[in-house]
């Protein structure tokens, strides 16, 4: 077993002096892809909002590899090797495409390797290069928001809910692309609803129910226990 | 009619390097800088007292610029802090207030210590024949500066690397932090480049007429008018809307008259508001 690049200890978060996130321990080892699953509401934006800076924690902490996360930045946790997809996106709308994806590498000049490796990916970005990418659709501003994040090299992707907007066939793209990413190698951490998409990507899964770890497995576990499939994949 | 506009373009240009620095600030963080014409003619008086001093034109713009980029930074580094921590109209409003009493400040200064200081930049030459027009060699050189420095700032922020980081943290300051880029030491720069961006309209505009320790606040209102009008945040814009209310502001002065044309100005301000609120190239975040 490689060794754990993320660990989360007993992590709280929340807004306003009240915590959302209870007490979360969870690891993600090298090499690995790992889901956490929940319905809406139970904390999974919270949860990697947490892990990359965006949000104050209360308690808890957060390692990356030997180094300490917990009070950082973001723009030093992305600096650090973890590059987050948020749900919505974030893009840069009146940038090009191109500009968008140079950001992504920041402050990074060379990069022309790293963005042909994107364009093999989503050739579809490559086709809108010189586009801003507020007028996109959702799927190619999805594979623009995952290219601009692989721009820097992360050691680790975090990606909330990638499929956030997509119909169901470019939802499946959508995985397919980062199972590319996985076999390659990456280590990738993914919150999502849809879980059969999630659970067939990950290695390992946790659910995550009221802000709180209530089960975690392999995933093929996971997708044939029955309170997960009665609860997350509509079987009854 | 062709020299009234010309004479308008001039003082557009003036107009619009004015605007930047405003509209850049107010972009980044929602700082309204209600000291910016101040910070002019601090960056003014500075150079004015070295010239006193009998030191050459070349040492004292240096120095005058340095120090009010100092002035800048430190504002920053000090006063901007606690509102940053704020969001929302909290933020717009601590700031607003801040940089109001910064302005206060500045004018109370300069008008106790040197209350008949002003600048002047004679330059020497005769004037020069455009469309027929007799142009005065102050302003064009005015008008060179104002459009080198613009010049720049295009290039600046297209192409440098630096450059599309502040527009990134002007369009979407999250996904900035994402991309690895820290807000706050943009943020900084900026309101340091934007203060010295102040003092480069003072010389521009100290060759045409001088810049008196009072015209702070005259010159906070005409670069308020002209980041509305031209859009909170875009550069272009803020050239575009300088031209245009410069070309109206002396159009206004020669047919109508001078003592109406700060009413025209404030006038388009307020219509650019009603018909297009995010100004002639802005965009809503
Ligand atoms: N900005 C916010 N302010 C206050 N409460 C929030 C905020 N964002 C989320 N919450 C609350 O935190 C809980 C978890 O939300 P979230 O982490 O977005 O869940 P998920 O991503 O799993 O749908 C919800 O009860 C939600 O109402
Ligand atoms: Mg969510």
């Amino acid at each position: 077993m490689a060794e754990d690049l993320l660990t989360v200890s007993a992590l709280s978060a929340g807004y306003l002096g009240e915590d959302v996130l209870s007490e979360v321990t969870l690891d993600v080892a090298s090499g690995e892809a790992v889901a956490v699953i929940g319905s809406n509401g139970a904390g999974k934006t919270t949860l990697l909002r947490a892990i990359c800076g965006l949000l104050p924690t209360t308690a808890g902490s957060v390692h990356f590899g030997q180094t300490k996360l917990t009070g950082l930045g973001a723009h030093s946790i992305a600096r650090a090797g973890i590059a987050f997809v948020p749900a919505e996106r974030h893009l840069f709308p009146t940038m090009s495409v191109r500009d968008n994806l140079s950001l992504g590498a920041y402050p990074k000049r060379h990069q022309h390797a790293k963005l042909e490796f994107v364009f093999e990916l989503f050739p579809r970005l490559e086709e809108r290069g010189g586009q801003h990418a507020g007028t996109m659709s959702g799927g190619e501003q999805q594979m623009l928001a995952v290219g601009r994040a692989l721009m820097s090299e992360p050691r680790l992707l975090v990606l909330d809910e990638p499929t956030t907007g997509l119909s169901p066939l470019l939802a499946t793209e959508a995985y397919s692309a980062l199972a590319k990413l996985r076999a390659d190698g990456l280590t990738i951490l993914v919150a999502e609803q849809q879980v059969p998409l999630a659970l067939s990507l990950a290695d390992r899964g946790y659910v995550l129910d009221h802000g709180k770890i209530q089960l975690s497995g392999q995933a093929a576990e996971l997708a044939d226990d029955p309170g997960v499939r009665k609860a997350y994949m509509g079987v009854t | 009619m062709t020299a009234v506009v010309l004479d308008g373009i001039v003082l557009g240009l003036q107009l619009g390097l004015l605007g930047v620095g405003l509209t850049l600030v107010y972009g980044l963080g929602g700082v309204l800088n209600l000291a910016h014409g101040q910070f002019a003619v601090l960056g003014a008086i500075v150079i004015a007292r070295m010239l006193d001093a009998s030191f050459s034109l070349w040492v004292a713009i240096p120095v005058g610029l340095v120090c009010i980029g100092l002035v800048g930074l430190l504002i920053d580094l000090t006063l901007m802090r606690p509102v940053y921590k704020l969001r929302g109209e909290e933020r717009v409003l601590l700031g607003l207030l801040l940089m109001l009493g910064v302005g206060t400040i500045i004018d109370g200064l300069l008008e106790w210590r040197y209350p008949i200081e002003a600048l002047s930049i004679r330059i020497s030459g005769d004037p020069v024949p455009i469309l027929g027009v007799s142009m005065r060699i102050g302003g064009l050189v005015g008008s060179g500066i104002a459009l080198v420095a613009g010049a720049a700032l295009f290039v600046f922020f297209r192409f440098s690397t630096f450059g599309r980081a502040t527009r990134s943290v002007i369009q979407d300051e999250e996904g900035a932090r994402l991309c690895g880029i820290n807000p706050a030491t943009v943020r900084t720069t900026i309101f340091a480049l934007s203060a010295v961006l102040a003092g480069l309209v003072a010389i521009a505009r100290a060759m045409t007429a001088p810049i008196v320790v009072t015209g702070g606040v005259r010159l906070t209102i005409l670069a308020l008018i002209v980041a509305v009008v031209g859009g909170l945040g875009s550069v272009s814009g803020a050239f575009l809307a300088g031209i245009l209310l410069g070309v109206v502001s002396t159009v206004s002065a020669f047919y109508i008259g001078s003592y109406i044309t700060s009413i025209i100005l404030l006038a388009t301000a307020a219509i650019t508001i009603v018909f297009r609120p995010s100004g002639l190239l802005g965009h809503r975040p």
